[in-house]
């Protein structure tokens, strides 16, 4: 009887605006740190996601993703090596040649980004707040086990929703010494010595395997690094633009330069006889 | 994640299952389209031209469903507020809707205490926030509406907002069909808001008149019965019952290409 | 169709000969859903100087191959004290989906005005730069259709340009094409921004060759390059024309500019 009441006095029409706490919820100066994304009111929205956005399995799809590409990173004697190349996709368009793929989380933590860049920006911004809070709350600094896995679990929170991120973590501290970790958006964690990640990431892995020595000279290791990346722009068309190289060491990380990778090619062509695939006469 | 560079940072298949281009059918591919919700009896063109000190709006009587000519004194220009007309284009029975809940925010508004009463730039506004809301929830009141009235200076007011939400202001606009028929012969007469603050009453009327002409020589979802409106400082003169004057087909026998032809 | 016109043409270009298509559905009960956006066309354009920033936009409004309208701007002031955004310091531009970019803008307009009431001061762009990647991420799996560029005057009064891709990631930078025409326009600014393979006439050849030199642009010189880059869009690409807007940052306040493209 109160179902029938109630549908044959149902009002007129709907209240067509929002509430006052979604009105409020939307217009706050302060983000949210209630981690509540809007989603589409479908079935299934991973799926739904997946068709305007995959650019791999439609490249007519209407929203195309700034994607990101080669980055490694690498322990040794001296500390850690980061190193990325600056080149986002969307499809085949170079959507910049400029990317900040290092991810500067304190100052003594990095991040690397690999995958969707506003996936790895914004979560790896969160686990910067998430560090500070741990250094408040408990009054010492994060270990990068403790941090890596707050990510880990983060993004498996949130498998199968679309996430795309391939990121590692380097940071040195007093309990563990240099710590290097690898997180993908599928969950996985790891702890290694070396990593590589990315579409340039095999070409990288190439150059890396065959020269890396644990005992390498802080000079060695950052020249390494550098040159991997060469490797990778040199034969992954999605892989390009500027050299980022990073050296962490106990008292926190030192940034080695953002360096354009054309006169580093030719240099190393020319002067170290390397690439002798590619022709010097340039007329 | 594997290696292969393109296919890198996207969703696998073995995670995601196959990649659904479904999702996709859109209002962007040309040819049909489904819809899970999608409009049963529906209105065509709303044309509409600013003039000098005012808007002129027209539509005609009909609602279809699907082919068929079902409904043929259906009024698709709404007044609100002794202010405005709303223009239908799109799905009858969300227009009915939209407009039981104009007619509440008119007695709404009247009965606050402000004491003053919307104008075509705020019903407009009003209409596109819902417009677009209903799109976010995906559940979409499946029309494109022509607001017409007087904006806060008192000048000429016209706008478009459509399911999507999508809004766009211009001297002259045309829904559905009428967007490719009409409109160019109301720019023609309007190409700017210069020339629309040119244009007398009596020639925009004209101009829109002869538009619905020819939407009803070309359009075969419309009706030579129509509702025309002028909106003024001096209020709304709406005629909801006229009908197409001075038609020529003398152009019909000079189509060639449809149906058994003998020569 | 509309899609595919508005996308970069280079995107249809060469692939991987050893791609794996990813395999596509096919069969079953397909849901015909209600598709959300459209693209409405048209380009936005910044350009960041020592002292200044200019933010462009054409004014075409287009659905399909309809002109929709000649005058709907892109580019909207950003955090006044009024709803006239007289003192606006931040500018925004927003192209794709107008809804969505009309969405977006009321949205980051009330928290930058929020920002001022509850802090007494206007927001930096910084900050505003920050909020509005958070703002966009906030709808990560029901995106803005939307590539949105952020500009306006740093802390050291030096010209900041912020862009956006839909879902939020962002970068400062000097220059940005977005929207329809980017990938006509954005080679244009590599090369007249940022004197990209541009070198020292008689500096020799192959090796030899010296690049020019990096010199900052003079205000006059960015807007002759602005409306020089929405010409040669407009010659090529059917969603762009009828009017250009720019926005002219200065600390002396916004001058709004507006000139008109070919309307064909």
């Amino acid at each position: 009887m109160d179902t029938l009441v109630a549908q044959y006095s149902k009002p007129m029409f709907e209240k067509e605006n929002y509430s006052q706490d979604d009105q409020m919820e939307l217009y706050q100066a302060a983000p949210s740190l209630s981690l509540r994304f809007a989603m589409p009111p479908v079935a299934q929205p991973s799926a739904w996601l997946r068709a305007a956005t995959d650019d791999n399995a439609n490249p007519n799809c209407p929203i195309k993703i700034a994607h990101g590409t080669t980055t490694l990173a690498f322990r040794f004697q001296g500390g850690i090596i980061v190193a990325t190349d600056s080149r986002a996709t969307a499809g085949n368009w170079i959507a910049s040649q400029t990317v900040k793929k290092v991810i500067e989380i304190n100052n003594c933590l990095l991040g690397t980004m690999a995958g969707g860049a506003a996936d790895c920006q914004y979560w790896l911004a969160y686990l910067g707040m998430q560090c500070r809070l741990h250094e408040l709350r408990h009054k010492r600094r994060i270990s990068v086990a403790a941090a890596s896995k707050i990510l880990a679990n983060l993004v498996y929170s949130y498998k199968g929703m679309g996430l795309s991120m391939g990121t590692m973590c380097a940071g040195v501290t007093p309990s563990e010494g240099p710590a290097l970790y690898y997180i993908d958006s599928d969950g996985t964690r790891l702890a290694g010595n070396l990593f590589c990640v990315g579409s340039g990431q095999t070409f990288a892995y190439g150059v890396l395997d065959a020269e890396y020595k644990y005992d390498m000279t802080e000079e060695e290791a950052l020249a390494l690094g550098s040159r991997s990346i060469l490797a990778a722009t040199h034969r992954d068309a999605y892989s390009g633009g500027f050299i980022n190289l990073y050296h962490v060491k106990e008292d926190g990380w030192v940034k080695h330069g953002f360096s354009d990778t054309a006169p580093i090619f030719w240099k190393t062509k020319l002067e170290k006889g390397e690439f002798s695939n590619v022709t010097s006469e340039l007329v | 994640m594997n290696h292969l560079p393109q296919a890198w940072g996207r969703p696998r298949d073995d995670v995601y299952g196959p990649y659904d281009s479904s999702y996709l059918q859109s209002n962007q591919s040309h040819g049909p389209t489904q819809h899970t919700q999608s409009p049963v009896v529906t209105g065509t063109s709303v044309i509409a031209l600013k003039f000098k000190d005012g808007v002129v709006i027209a539509a005609d009587n009909l609602a279809s469903y699907g082919s068929l000519a079902r409904f043929t004194d259906v009024k698709r220009l709404r007044k609100f507020a002794g202010t405005s007309i709303v223009g239908f284009g799109g799905d009858v029975s969300d227009m009915q809707y939209l407009d039981r809940l104009l007619n509440s925010l008119d007695i709404e508004e009247a009965y606050s205490t402000a004491g003053h009463t919307l104008n075509a730039k705020n019903l407009h506004t009003f209409l596109s926030k819902v417009l677009y809301k209903r799109r976010t929830d995906f559940n979409p009141l499946w029309n494109q509406v022509l607001v017409a009235g007087l904006d806060d200076d008192s000048k000429p007011f016209l706008a478009s907002a459509d399911l999507l939400g999508t809004t766009f202001s211009a001297p002259s606009l045309a829904t559905g069909f009428g967007a490719h028929l009409a409109q160019p012969l109301l720019r023609k007469v309007a190409g700017d808001e210069e020339a629309a603050a040119k244009l007398t009453k009596e020639q925009a009327i004209e101009a829109v008149k002869e538009s619905m002409k020819v939407l009803f020589y070309r359009d075969a979802r419309s009706l030579d019965k129509y509702s025309i409106a002028v909106i003024t400082k001096d209020g709304i003169e709406l005629k909801e019952d006229e009908k197409l004057e001075n038609q020529s087909w003398a152009f019909a026998d000079q189509i060639r290409g449809y149906g058994t032809q003998i020569n | 169709m509309a899609a595919m016109f508005s996308q970069n043409p280079l995107m249809n270009g060469p692939n991987y000969s050893f791609n794996q298509a990813p395999s596509t559905s096919s069969g079953g009960n397909k849901e015909h859903a209600f598709y959300p956006y459209t693209d409405n066309g048209g380009s936005t354009l910044a350009i960041s100087g020592s002292d200044f920033t200019i933010i462009a936009g054409d004014t075409r409004s287009t659905s399909g191959y309809s002109i929709n309208t000649r005058f709907q701007p892109k580019v909207f002031k950003i955090g006044g004290t009024t709803s006239a955004q007289d003192d606006a310091t931040l500018v925004l531009s927003v192209v794709g989906f107008a809804a969505d970019g009309e969405a977006l803008k009321e949205r980051l307009d009330t928290i930058v005005k929020m920002y001022r009431y509850q802090h007494g001061k206007p927001m930096s762009v910084k900050a505003c730069a920050q909020r509005l990647s958070t703002i966009l991420y906030g709808k990560r799996f029901f995106p803005y259709y939307v590539t949105a560029i952020l500009g306006g005057l740093d802390e050291e009064g030096k010209g900041a340009i912020y862009s956006y891709d839909p879902v939020g990631s962002y970068e400062r930078e000097q220059c940005r094409a977005a929207g329809a025409a980017a990938s006509l326009i954005m080679p244009f600014l590599d090369n007249q921004v940022n004197f990209k393979n541009q070198y020292m006439p008689g500096s020799g050849v192959g090796h030899e060759l010296q690049e020019r030199e990096k010199i900052p642009l003079k205000i006059n010189e960015v807007e002759d390059l602005v409306k020089d880059a929405f010409d040669s869009a407009v010659e090529r690409h059917i969603e762009v024309g009828d009017g250009l807007q720019m926005f002219v940052i200065t600390k002396s306040g916004i001058e709004v500019i507006y000139k008109a493209l070919k309307k064909d």
